[in-house]
């Protein structure tokens, strides 16, 4: 009879135990080197997917602008009916996309930023002045946006809030450059597509887990219930009684082990027969 | 000497039986086919060994076992 310290120690060595804790760390760790790789390369790729949005934006809306009445637009031209008409196009550019959250026009002084046009102006009291100098974080890729289209690396934070942003030339009339659109995006929108993904991978990670678990735990089961069918008719037989049939059938390694066990076993009962009746 | 079908018969039956085979088929042909020696089988003898093994066969290895082991010495005719 085993004691309930015994029944523990047995249970710790048992080969179940083994089997099913090994399994279980393997599939965490696979479970969990697959959530970092899927989650940082479902990221980056987010990311890229939506740099290209914000390009694709910013360089489509710097069409609509019209860069001969952004090139009038001096400081102090706030409320000026020029200012207003290129505010409204701005919103009216902001409103026909889901994902952005602010426009704005700049323009580039002796490698300075200037602002032109906020679509803050009349919403936000906080809103950037014309002439305003801004100290951008992507400052380098809005000198580059006069030629092309780009957009932020990275997430960027100023007063404003954190942002990913999209940058595309406005030309006036005669195809100069005179603005630079700016097309902001929220971090919040792009973190909360990052965490939906997440979610999910998360989710069907887990569910796997448990599928696999529940699949480890029944296949483990049966292995060792057929082990042990085999151990106790060892024990029978080594104790004597060789009324003993194999009752595994398997197309596995256990099931050939069950088949030599029950070879042996016919041959034990033939040999102990025929010396019965030589005696 | 053994003879090409006893030889066939015991390769066959190694499989059932293990390295008693030999003993269990010369204790049937002895005991069961007019103390027919093993080694001096026939074809003809062979419905009968068959018959003895779904007998005696069926009590060492049951009987499943025991028709298919002895429709495969049927088949060796």
């Amino acid at each position: 009879m085993l004691t309930g310290a015994n029944k523990l120690v047995s249970i710790q060595h048992s080969l179940q135990t083994k089997l099913t804790f090994s399994f279980i760390i393997l599939i965490l760790l696979i479970a969990g080197m697959t959530f970092i790789y899927t989650y940082g390369e479902t990221k980056n790729a987010l990311k890229a997917s939506i740099r290209d949005e914000l390009i694709e934006i910013a360089g489509s809306d710097s069409t609509q602008i019209n860069g001969d009445q952004v090139a009038e637009i001096k400081a102090g031209d706030e409320g000026s009916q020029k200012y207003l008409a290129i505010r409204d196009e701005l919103w009216k550019l902001r409103s026909r996309s889901t994902v952005t959250k602010n426009l704005y026009l700049f323009r580039v002084n002796n490698s300075n930023l200037e602002f032109i046009v906020d679509d803050l102006y009349g919403i936000d009291p906080d809103y950037a002045k014309t002439g305003e100098s801004y100290d951008s974080p992507d400052h380098d890729l809005i000198i580059g946006a006069q030629s092309n289209a780009t957009a932020s690396n990275e997430f960027y934070t100023d007063k404003w809030g954190t942002f990913l942003s999209g940058y595309a030339p406005v030309t006036d009339s005669k195809g100069n450059v005179v603005a630079v659109l700016g097309v902001d995006m929220r971090a919040d929108n792009v973190i909360a597509r990052e965490n939906f993904i997440g979610n999910t991978i998360y989710l069907i990670l887990a569910i796997s887990i448990i599928i696999a678990g529940c699949m480890i735990a029944f296949f483990s089961r049966t292995i060792i219930r057929d082990i042990k069918k085999l151990n106790a008719s060892a024990e029978k037989i080594s104790l004597g009684d060789m009324d003993v049939m194999v009752d595994v059938e398997r197309k596995d390694e256990i099931g050939e082990l069950a088949h030599s066990f029950s070879r042996m076993v016919t041959s034990l009962k033939i040999m102990m027969m025929h010396d019965d009746k030589k005696e | 000497m053994m003879s090409e079908l006893s030889d066939r018969i015991l390769t066959i039956s190694l499989v059932y039986l293990g390295p008693a085979a030999k003993m269990f088929l010369e204790r049937q042909t002895l005991a069961h086919m007019d103390k027919l020696k093993f080694e001096d089988i026939t074809p003809s003898h062979l419905p009968e060994l068959v018959k003895w093994i779904n007998i005696s066969g069926g009590l060492l290895i049951g009987a499943e076992k025991a028709k298919e082991f002895g429709e495969k010495i049927r088949s060796i005719s």
